[in-house]
């Protein structure tokens, strides 16, 4: 697989009037095209704000990100799904969904056509004409990945998305997420500080520990999918995992 | 099935059910407060009437005057058509004015000695004097509001998107909102004169305040995941503007609009009784004080509620129903679903 982005020597440090934060270290990742790229340890220890640069809502302090050997720029597409729910309101979900496409100027009926695609994609075609609050949290998650891919990114940034959803939905989710990506082929990047989550899903997962947030491991997940995450292997690499965070 | 067991007599939730019917009572309830005021209206009436007469009129002078001002126009023309009997009756009927007679008087006459067509017994109401108070009043409001509302929301986009403007503005407008638009009025009335135009200038100044207010927190305010989404799909600065921190802030823009009709309402009414206008319901009012007719004070106030109430649910409620509820976003800003 050949590399799609390249973070070297990254650092970050927030510069607010009260103090100096030093959010990231030293950050050097390969990411290959098409790979499945956890991001996990406990609070504070930067995967969220390295997951921010990568969307390019936050600055670089020192070190470059190279995507296809060229230097990000804030123009690059990403589809991004935010914990919070972050759909328009005022938008059916559909709507939402074409949203990217709109203002690329898709012309009406193809955008359509591809909105409603990406909402078979999660299984969501029946609720295409609902707005989000009539939605469980879940499906509005679901909608968010459709309107996240739908404009056919690069690379798909996703921040914990499913931390605010109950254990069975959330379940039901990582399978289907594991499904769009198997289907798309689209490039992860994934945040979140559930190991469970992590191994079922990556292809890859780093560990990261804070103070200041670095690197302390990547680790190769090479079982076959579906994952079953009661098997001792799974469980192994999660108890594996669970100490590189703790134990540092 | 488990109804053996339990020994529970077996259930049939799918059997059909009486759909509960929702009682009169429940749409008459806001009523009842009306009723206690009108019987301690009625009794103190009573009371001061020895002293006073009517100038605490009681509550059937006041219905009979609404009466009068809205029919007296038909009946003077129902009269002439009829025979002279009927018209010496009328006359009768309104010198002493007896409400309660008189009433009925008229009421019988309009139903059955009325040989009017129908499309002139509306020309005759339209020429109602009550009428005319209202549409005075009411056809200067829509027009203060609009320009209001236009000027208030650019403004208001202009202080949130920009610090310039942000600067300049806040202070003037924080300062300005809490004088009454009726201190203004003596000042406009010499500036630009007696008349309709000082009434609408002052109505929208005053309802322009909070509106600009209103849509500047609303535009600073709208929820930043929204904005950050919209920028990760890569919207330009002005795409983010019109798809997103607009709709967003649709709810405060609608309860700037809310709070500024109030106030062109209250602004509106103050003003026309300063500016030396002959038609409009609060100069009607300040006219009836010169001829102490309490009663159409009484009535023209009654009015004023009514139509303000009006519009509050004519105007804002559609709208609102069908967007921001629509949306769930009255939920989202904390606010209560304002059905009642």
């Amino acid at each position: 697989m050949p590399t799609k982005i390249e973070i070297k020597n990254l650092r970050k440090v927030y510069d607010t009037p009260e103090r100096k934060v030093h959010a990231l270290e030293g950050v050097n990742i390969d990411i290959e095209d098409g790979e499945f790229l956890c991001l996990v340890g406990l609070s504070g220890c930067g995967k969220t704000t390295l997951l921010n640069m990568l969307a390019g809502f936050v600055e670089i302090t020192a070190g470059t990100i190279l995507m296809d050997g060229k230097t990000i720029t804030d123009e690059y597409d990403k589809g991004v799904v935010f914990q919070e729910y972050a759909l328009f309101p005022w938008l059916t979900a559909v709507q939402n969904v074409e949203y990217g496409l709109k203002i690329r100027n898709v012309p009406e009926k193809e955008r359509k056509e591809i909105s409603v695609r990406f909402l078979q994609l999660v299984r969501l075609e029946e609720f295409a004409n609902l707005f989000p609050h009539s939605l469980s949290g879940g499906m509005r998650q679901r909608v968010a990945v459709a309107r996240a891919l739908a404009f056919d990114p690069q690379v798909l940034l996703m921040d914990e998305p499913f931390g605010a959803l109950d254990a069975q939905t959330r379940e039901e989710l990582q399978e289907l997420t594991v499904d769009v990506w198997q289907k798309t082929k689209k490039t992860v990047i994934y945040v979140t500080h559930n190991l469970s989550e992590a191994v079922f899903m990556g292809s890859r997962v780093v560990v990261f520990i804070p103070q200041p947030g670095r690197i302390r491991e990547i680790i190769n997940i090479d079982m076959p999918r579906p994952r079953d995450a009661l098997s001792p292997e799974f469980i192994k690499i999660q108890r594996n995992i669970n100490e590189l965070i703790r134990d540092w | 099935m488990a109804e053996a067991q339990s020994g529970l007599p077996p259930l049939d939730l799918d059997a059909p059910r009486e759909t509960p019917r929702t009682s009169i009572w429940v749409y008459l309830r806001p009523v009842w407060p009306f009723l206690i005021i009108l019987i301690l209206w009625q009794i103190t009436a009573i009371f001061l009437h020895a002293k006073m007469g009517e100038l605490f009129p009681y509550f059937g002078s006041i219905v009979f005057r609404g009466w009068e001002l809205i029919t007296a126009p038909l009946i003077k023309a129902i009269g002439a058509v009829a025979d002279q009997n009927l018209l010496n009756q009328l006359k009768e009927a309104k010198l002493e004015n007896l409400s309660d007679a008189g009433f009925l008087f008229q009421l019988y006459a309009i139903i059955f000695k009325n040989s009017l067509g129908f499309l002139d017994q509306l020309s005759h109401l339209s020429k109602s004097p009550l009428l005319w108070h209202v549409l005075a009043t009411a056809w200067r409001l829509p027009f203060a509001f609009f320009i209001a509302t236009i000027v208030g929301v650019c403004v208001g986009i202009l202080m949130g998107r920009f610090a310039f403007w942000e600067g300049f503005f806040v202070p003037l407008l924080s300062v300005m909102l809490p004088i009454p638009a009726l201190a203004w009025t003596p000042l406009a009335v010499i500036w630009f004169g007696n008349g309709d135009w000082t009434v609408i200038l002052v109505t929208a100044f005053a309802s322009f305040l909070p509106i600009a207010m209103a849509v500047w927190t609303g535009v600073k305010t709208v929820n930043p995941v929204w904005i950050r989404a919209a920028q990760s799909m890569n919207a330009d600065k002005m795409t983010i503007f019109r798809t997103v921190v607009l709709p967003g802030s649709l709810p405060m823009i609608l309860s700037g609009m809310r709070i500024g009709l109030a106030r062109a309402w209250r602004a509106g009414v103050g003003a026309e009784s300063l500016a030396g206008i002959r038609w409009g319901l609060s100069a009607g009012i300040f006219d009836a004080q010169e001829y102490l007719d309490t009663s159409f004070m009484m009535v023209a106030i009654a009015v004023l509620g009514i139509f303000g109430f009006l519009l509050e649910k004519v105007l804002f409620q559609p709208i609102e129903s069908r967007t921001i509820i629509k949306w769930g976003m009255m939920e989202e800003m904390g606010g209560q679903d304002k059905k009642i």
